[in-house]
């Protein structure tokens, strides 16, 4: 078992993203060694095989070879990030073969929307959106990823529904959509279960606990244990009652502003499931911070008092003596240090993107393919655009001659050594 | 097509011109880079054919070291020295991928590649041995000697500016002005700045000092577009030459026209006619009295037939390449 690769993939753990199909440790243990310094040579050779093979294919399954190469990004760039081009690669296989419908029931297509989706700021939006454009409408793995995010998010009963949607569409394989249907009504139930458990504890009589880091002293001739802070049945104002769950465990009114959300109070009946169609892409990404960039000096935070209204902190007040100075010292002297302002500004300002989602991109890539269809191009460029912008990398021309190029020459040593299969030519 | 103020050159090579360069010192020589693995040197004066040697894949670049040493990297990735006196080569070292770029910087005497597997190499051609790899953050695509500053253009728009006295890091960091794939940089003669074009019909005129005043003359304009039935036809611009005195500048397109521009005036000076296809390389000779274009097809919409590969000598005057004093 201890083989000596393992000590480094134990050292960096933190920086693997979990794969849903795992990863094998071979690869693991590959890419981590090579990352050591900076993209090796090794790794940029074998991405431009593929990129190269993505323009030169000239086969009946092109989603063959996107599927192998963002299966070797994945295993290659344990860690993700920016480098790996990982969503690009995945925003250009979906946009690539929404035209025509020829993958929209390919379990592979599935896969790499649903990976695309997982990418994304919004994933439930992409499912609406494949499940509006029938994408995979038919494929199990599209139901089962939508309604894990529903359950991640908290709410079973979406989830569910999801699974309802992908039983009318007979969603393929059926046992496996069963399965995993049976398995969230399991946990849903659980869930349902511990929550009863858990009141039912409450109202078995026990002793009261505290909930205070320390014990409570007697003080002076009393002897009194009261008040404490105690939990259980004992200071419940209504005896034996499921009514409140989750609610109030920590039974002290000054406690009680921290309302926890109970989905299960908000039963707003069985309605049909809501799987609105799509109308309109998101409008934003979501942003973490939403303040408005602003001066932080002289900035106060408004204090709140203990009564409850906000207080500006007074401001302090003069020191009364005077802070003795020795004579001799005096500010410090700067290094004169030439700063040429103009040098040290930034050439151009950075103009302000459009904000945008890959969802966006994808709708204005319609927009754009239906403007050329019906010939309403103004524009039109004199060269293979397509092919050097396919990839997640750029090509230039030269760079695809000499692919064809190298294939030639390749096709000619292989004719060479094997007469008999050359083409009389 | 051809008039008597041009001409076109015997025993060019078979397959597409990728690059052509004059001689530093001597007006009449030409040295020719092609897809066919040659390198050939040409004397335009007497319009003949001095002197050829082969690499064994595609040649994408040479360049002088001096009027009697000619270098030279294609698809394989070699860098070839050859001596044009005594017809030797010499490999000098070897890329990962194939070489893209070859030029000399005569203020540091150093020769420099660029390649495909995302590096620059410096090169003493005095031994001639490498003289350090730089790494680049993608595949360089075009580069150019400004005095002893290089600039670099590599995919994905970047644009990088090394200090080759100083290569310890990188000087300046730019992302392309234009929003398509550079095809071509070149700097100004007076090493201010430097000319890039793109493959969407556009060429920006930009300067290297970094301060806001002026950076403020920095400007971009259309050109190498055709309009035929309401639809404008965009070309890519594959070359760029400068006059080294008059500081003025030709184009050429995969529109097959070349056209010669005052930047500081901001104006054409003048259109040359229609060449048979692409103009893939466009060289002023030393003195810019002669102007070498390869008109040959790139492949830039695939492997489809295309009028033969051709290099024309012209002569240029003072009115082509002048700027109009205002």
């Amino acid at each position: 078992m201890a083989e000596g690769g393992d000590v480094e993939w134990e050292l960096s753990k933190e920086n693997i993203q979990p794969l849903r199909r795992g990863r094998a440790i071979s690869a693991l243990h590959h890419a981590l060694s090579q990352q050591q310094d900076g993209l090796s040579s090794a790794i940029n050779q074998q991405r431009q095989a593929f990129e190269s093979e993505l323009r030169m294919y000239d086969g009946d399954d092109p989603l063959d070879v996107w599927d192998r190469y963002i299966k070797w990004t994945e295993q290659t760039f344990p860690q993700g990030g920016k480098e790996s081009n990982l969503a690009t690669i995945l925003e250009q296989v979906v946009t690539r073969f929404t035209e025509g419908n020829k993958y929209y029931d390919d379990p592979r297509y599935v896969e790499l929307w649903i990976k695309f989706a997982e990418n994304c700021p919004e994933p439930l939006d992409i499912y609406r959106y494949m499940q509006a454009q029938g994408i995979g409408v038919t494929q199990t793995s599209l139901y089962i990823a939508w309604s894990e995010e529903y359950e991640n998010q908290g709410n079973c009963r979406k989830a569910d529904l999801v699974y309802q949607e992908g039983f009318k569409k007979c969603a393929e394989p059926h046992d496996k959509l069963l399965q995993f249907h049976k398995a969230l009504q399991a946990r849903v139930s659980r869930q349902v279960m511990m929550n009863v458990e858990e009141d039912d504890s409450d109202d078995e009589p026990k002793e009261p606990q505290r909930v205070s880091l320390a014990d409570l002293k007697s003080r002076g001739k009393k002897k009194a244990i009261a008040p404490i802070n105690r939990v259980g049945s004992a200071i419940r104002s209504i005896p034996g009652g499921i009514q409140s769950h989750g609610a109030s465990v920590l039974g002290n009114a000054s406690n009680s502003k921290l309302v926890v959300f109970d989905e299960n109070k908000t039963r707003a009946g069985p309605s049909e499931p809501k799987l609105e169609s799509w109308a309109a892409p998101p409008t934003s990404k979501a942003k973490e911070n939403e303040q408005k960039p602003g001066i932080w000096c002289d900035v106060k935070m408004p204090q709140k008092s203990k009564f409850g209204h906000t207080v500006m902190a007074p401001p302090p007040p003069k020191p009364t003596f005077q802070p003795f100075v020795e004579e001799s010292d005096q500010p410090p002297t700067m290094t004169p240090c030439k700063i040429n302002p103009a040098v040290n500004s930034v050439l151009s300002a950075r103009k302000p993107c459009r904000e945008e989602t890959p969802l966006k991109r994808l709708q204005e890539h319609h927009q754009q393919q239906k403007e050329a269809e019906s010939g309403k191009l103004h524009e039109q460029s004199m060269y293979c655009k397509e092919l050097l912008l396919s990839g997640a990398t750029e090509f230039c021309f030269e760079e695809l001659r000499a692919e064809r190029y190298f294939k030639k020459v390749t096709q000619e040593v292989k004719g060479e050594k094997d007469p008999a299969n050359a083409t009389p030519n | 097509m051809t008039g008597s103020n041009e001409y076109k050159l015997n025993q060019g090579p078979e397959d597409s011109i990728s690059a052509v360069k004059f001689s530093p010192s001597a007006t009449q020589f030409l040295l020719v880079s092609s897809w066919d693995g040659t390198v050939r040197l040409f004397d335009v004066g007497s319009n003949t054919m001095r002197m050829k040697y082969q690499h064994s894949a595609p040649v994408l670049d040479c360049a002088f070291y001096d009027p009697t040493h000619s270098w030279s990297g294609g698809l394989d990735a070699q860098l070839k020295t050859h001596d044009l006196n005594t017809d030797q080569d010499t490999i000098v070292g070897t890329h990962d991928a194939p070489i893209r770029c070859v030029e000399y910087c005569p203020e540091v005497n150093v020769m420099v590649t660029g390649s495909w597997d995302r590096s620059v190499r410096l090169w003493d051609p005095r031994t001639p041995c490498n003289a350090g790899t730089f790494t680049q953050p993608e595949k360089v695509y075009t580069l150019s000697v400004a005095g002893d500053r290089l600039i670099v253009g590599t995919a994905g728009r970047r644009v990088l500016v090394w200090d080759l006295r100083n290569m310890g890091y990188v000087q300046q960091r730019r992302e392309s002005s234009l929003k398509y794939q550079t095809r071509c940089i070149r700097a100004f003669p007076n090493k201010q700045g430097y000319v890039l074009s793109s493959i969407e019909g556009r060429v920006a005129v930009e300067y290297l000092d970094p301060s806001q005043e002026v950076q403020k003359k920095k400007y971009a304009f259309k050109c190498h577009r055709l309009k035929e039935e309401g639809i404008e036809h965009v070309y890519p611009v594959n070359a760029i030459s400068f006059h080294s005195i008059h500081n003025t500048f030709a184009t050429g397109g995969s529109d097959g026209f070349v056209n010669i521009w005052d930047p500081f005036n901001k104006k054409r000076l003048c259109q040359f006619h229609r060449y048979p296809t692409s103009i893939a390389s466009l060289a002023f000779n030393n003195d810019g009295t002669m102007l070498a274009i390869a008109a040959s097809y790139m492949h830039e919409r695939g492997d489809i037939s295309h009028p033969e590969d051709a290099i024309f000598i012209r002569q240029v005057t003072d009115a082509e390449t002048k700027p109009k004093s205002t």
